[in-house]
């Protein structure tokens, strides 16, 4: 059958290159091995020629994806899925990644580019570093081929037509020629989910893959290492790109906390949530790495657990893909992709490359050099190697919370060795479980932060110790009383020594780079990678431990329930929220949005308003109303406002009837509706039948029944609902007195009971009105100022271990 | 023993503390019985909506209620002190953090699942227009 209006050639075109990628990647890996077996130079430039032309099919494919989106071509199930006509072009590249297969083709896109460079700068290494590369892009390449061989699932291909795609084998409207141009629901896609129309989606998915992406190069190296038995040079090649993970995987997880903050409504930057957690955790084992690494090039020693954190990294990367793309979170978490039937695949990757990494540890374990000499107490090497420890935990702590649904997959009562009685849910209040852990994780890891600069390697001097140290701690004394008293740390003790040593950290490393080290370049990066990290620590602390939840609400319902969150204001009536008089202005609409504009006033009665928010609701198809933030920025300060509620929500008639209720009752049943009794009492059926055909015509159904009131009075009601061939009509009945309206909605087919549609006549005096909730975080931008700092310490760090390693 | 053993030795002892705190904190999945058998202690209950109840939101006084059924099919009246969620109506699926009460189920949190405009085209396409 020839379908009509159709373009098969572009997705053949990118399923070509899946299959060139494919292959190339595997065979390259071969040829590589070949190479360093028979040192035949053949092979290599076989081996270099396949990767180019891997990378080249992955520019391919993310060519051909770009321009199916662009072109609208909507018998592709991914350009129906994740875009419409509608979607302006900026969101394009949102709508490439927002699926599955447009995430793996981001990240095969990175590693072809990392790969690429590490073919032509690695040298020595070359080969057996790029083993690892390819076999890792066979295996993602994989993932997109969509391809049945032998009844098994490989992969989920982003060019498959949509009268293709498993749910829709088989349905009628697949045997249509010209269903292109037939049903409605094909000429335009489902659009891209609102969440995602936002600038910090366009750039923080692409920074965050090449964070993951860039975790491979040293698990590469280390591998390499290991295969080639060459334990020790390894780490200097490596070093600068521990140093580019760390930097660039931190910029894409803060991207995520800033896009969370602006565009999302559960209230601040990080909720640990399963999603951010897993990619959170494996940028805490690179910091790790990245230092142990230094410890080694500085001291020669902590090589074995140098080798293990950077083959760890990449490792909880893979786990990371596997707990957010196999759909094991599942209740957990309200962001994970959705299950696209991958996981056993995605199992395959996660254990094959955990049994070769760690195999090849624990076989040549014995052959890595350790040093004889014991660490003395004061050595900067010593409290490296101790906060790597310390940052290993919090990783390990974090993913093994995160990890509960597998948990359960394993050995709760449905898993496969049923253990456990009950399925554990993860913990009821998240934020307190983890801020239990990690606020004292962050705390050591801080305070050694601001001691390490002080240290030496081998030995430290004690009397240079405490000079160097002297000044730092004496400001940061007065600095933490200042804070503490102006936002009331004092009764807190667990903060108020994390707040101490966060600043402490500060202005240790501050004085470390321009003091000790005079403002110059080799002392930068890691003073101001540390100043940011402090202040990362400084402003999260600050910000959450004291904001202020200005829309409060003092009326409790009951003793254990937290107070109400959330404020009611009328329109054009002034409410307190915190120090400022709120007024609801007005709602106006902006093309698929309801833009809520509120006053801040400083004192009730002012002429002028201090500033102005408009939160919205967009109001999606795909998800309903969803609330989009608003938020007033201060220097020292920001006011976070998201609209939960509105009277512009609920339904009503337009001629003053609103609060929609609907009732389901059968005969001789009662219900009560806004202090009424409603009692059916019986159904009357009346149809027309043609003498001619003998088919139904007409069918009416009139609800014969009675409304009481509280003081006992009684009004008879007959509402109806009609069928006159195939057109519906109700005829209502409306009780002015009473305020009240009825209507014949339907018969419950299941129940055989009426369903009535009830509404009461709205108060004519009563003014629209919003819910809204309203946070103060104070000192909030430390922790933006702190993210930018950390970000370009890194890439100084990058810098400079490049630079040295060339010289 | 060198330092740095004593000092792993004390991580893998404080991984295997965070293992038995985890466990600890962790909160099961109930239905709404084993909550009222402990009234007052937080569960996770798993359920969805009953469309044949009232549901109630009443704005000024920010007071939700709505009635739930749980997986093994008891209904159970749910008070939530929070705005009415985006939507609820059409979810498929609700899990409420909460506690039980002699009258209600007490929910602090309430996550809900709903279905993907996708399916309901789907279906459009497929089975009624056709």
């Amino acid at each position: 059958m020839e379908y009509i209006g159709e373009h098969l050639l572009p997705g053949q075109l990118g399923r070509f290159f899946v299959s060139l990628s494919f292959g190339a990647a595997l065979i390259s890996a071969i040829a590589y091995f070949l190479y360093i077996k028979s040192q035949n130079e053949n092979y290599k430039k076989v081996a270099r020629g396949l990767f180019l032309s891997h990378a080249a099919a992955v520019m391919g494919i993310v060519g051909t994806l770009f321009y199916l989106l662009l072109s609208h071509y909507f018998e592709y199930d991914y350009v129906w899925k994740h875009s419409s006509l509608d979607l302006e072009k900026r969101y394009v590249f949102s709508a490439f990644w927002e699926g599955q297969e447009g995430s793996f083709i981001l990240w095969l896109f990175w590693h072809a580019i990392l790969g690429v460079i590490l073919q032509f700068t690695a040298k020595k290494w070359e080969a057996p570093a790029m083993i690892v590369f390819s076999a890792v892009q066979a295996f993602l390449s994989s993932m997109v081929l969509g391809v049945f061989p032998f009844g098994l699932r490989i992969g989920s291909s982003p060019f498959v037509l949509m009268r293709n795609t498993a749910d829709n084998f088989g349905l009628p409207w697949t045997k249509v020629p010209d269903y292109l141009e037939r049903f409605p629901s094909f000429m335009d896609g489902t659009g891209l989910n609102p969440l995602l129309q936002n600038y910090w989606m366009t750039i923080h998915p692409p920074t965050l893959f090449l964070g993951f992406a860039s975790t491979l190069v040293p698990f590469a190296f280390a591998v390499a290492a290991l295969f080639n038995r060459d334990y020790k040079s390894w780490v200097k090649p490596a070093l600068p790109w521990a140093f580019f993970s760390v930097g660039i995987l931190g910029l894409g997880i803060l991207m995520g906390g800033a896009w969370a903050y602006e565009a999302l409504s559960f209230g601040g930057f990080w909720a640990w949530d399963p999603v951010e957690n897993s990619s959170l955790v494996p940028w805490i084992v690179m910091v790790g790495a990245a230092h142990l690494m230094l410890i080694y090039r500085n001291k020669k020693t902590a090589l074995s657990a140098a080798f293990f954190l950077s083959i760890l990294s990449f490792i909880l990367i893979l786990y990371s893909t596997f707990l957010t793309r196999s759909g094991v979170l599942g209740d957990s978490s309200v962001h994970a992709f959705v299950d696209l039937g991958l996981s056993g695949q995605l199992l395959i990757y996660l254990g094959f490359f955990t049994l070769i990494a760690f195999g090849l540890l624990i076989f040549r374990y014995k052959e890595i050099p350790k040093s004889k000499k014991e660490d003395d107490l004061t050595s900067r090497e010593f409290w490296m190697f101790i906060a790597s420890l310390v940052l290993l935990i919090a990783a390990f702590q974090i993913i093994f919370s995160t990890s509960i649904p597998v948990i359960n997959t394993l050995i709760g009562p449905e898993g496969l060795m049923p253990i456990l009685g009950d399925t554990m849910a993860p913990p009821l209040d998240a934020i307190e479980h983890y801020n239990s852990f990690q606020v004292p994780f962050a705390l050591v890891i801080t305070l050694l932060m601001g001691i390490g600069q002080f240290l030496a390697y081998g030995k430290t001097n004690a009397k240079r110790f405490w000079k160097n140290s002297f000044i730092s701690i004496a400001v940061a004394l007065v600095v933490t009383a200042l804070l503490a008293q102006l936002y009331d740390f004092w009764s807190q003790g667990l903060y108020l020594s994390f707040l101490f040593v966060s600043v402490y950290a500060v202005l240790s490393n501050l004085y470390y780079w321009l003091i000790l080290g005079k403002g110059k370049l080799s002392f930068s990066g890691s003073s101001v990678a540390h100043i940011g990290f402090a202040l990362i620590m400084l402003g999260s602390l600050i910000s959450n431990a004291k904001k202020d939840v200005i829309s409060q609400s003092e009326v409790f319902l009951s003793e254990d329930l937290p107070a109400n969150e959330n404020a009611l204001l009328e329109q054009t009536d002034s409410a307190a929220l915190g120090q400022y008089f709120a007024v609801f202005e007005d709602m106006e609409v902006v093309k698929n949005e309801q833009h809520y504009v509120v006053s801040y006033f400083n004192k009730p009665g002012d002429k002028n308003y201090a500033f102005q928010l408009r939160p919205f609701l967009l109001m999606s198809d795909q998800m309903g109303p969803t609330p989009n933030p608003d938020t007033e920025h201060f220097w020292h300060k920001d006011i976070y406002t998201h609209v939960t509620y509105s009277s512009f929500l609920e339904p009503n008639t337009g001629d003053g009837f609103g609060k929609e209720a609907l009732v389901e009752l059968g005969e001789g049943d009662t219900a009560l509706y806004r202090e009424h009794f409603i009692v059916m009492d019986s159904l009357k059926v009346s149809a027309g039948i043609n003498d001619e055909t003998g088919e139904m015509e007409r069918l009416t159904l009139t609800a014969v029944a009675r409304v009481i009131n509280v003081l006992g009075q009684e009004f008879k009601i007959r509402p109806t609902y009609e069928l006159e061939g195939e057109v519906l009509g109700h005829t209502d009945e409306t009780l002015y007195d009473a305020g009240l309206r009825f209507r014949f909605e339907e018969v419950n087919m299941e129940t055989n009971d009426i369903v009535l549609k009830a509404w009461s006549k709205l108060d004519e005096g009563q003014k629209p009105f919003i819910v809204m909730k309203a946070i103060v975080f104070p000192l909030i931008n430390l922790l933006w100022i702190g993210s930018i700092l950390m970000v370009i310490g890194s890439f100084i760090a990058v810098f400079q271990r490049y630079r040295t390693n060339r010289a | 023993m060198k330092r740095t053993h004593i000092a792993i030795i004390v991580f893998i002892a404080l991984a295997i503390g965070a293992i038995m705190v985890t466990i600890n904190d962790a909160s099961t999945y109930v239905g709404f019985n084993r909550a009222s058998e402990n009234p007052g202690t937080k569960y996770t209950v798993i359920g969805y909506l009953d469309k044949d109840a009232p549901m109630d939101y009443d704005a000024r006084a920010n007071r939700f209620n709505f009635t739930a059924i749980d997986k093994e099919g008891n209904k159970q009246k749910v008070f939530y002190n929070q705005p009415k969620p985006q939507d609820f109506e059409r979810s498929e699926e609700i899990t409420m953090k909460g506690f039980a009460t002699d009258s209600a189920f007490v929910a602090s949190e309430i996550l809900m699942k709903c279905p993907s405009k996708y399916n309901e085209q789907n279906e459009m396409a497929g089975y009624d227009t056709y």
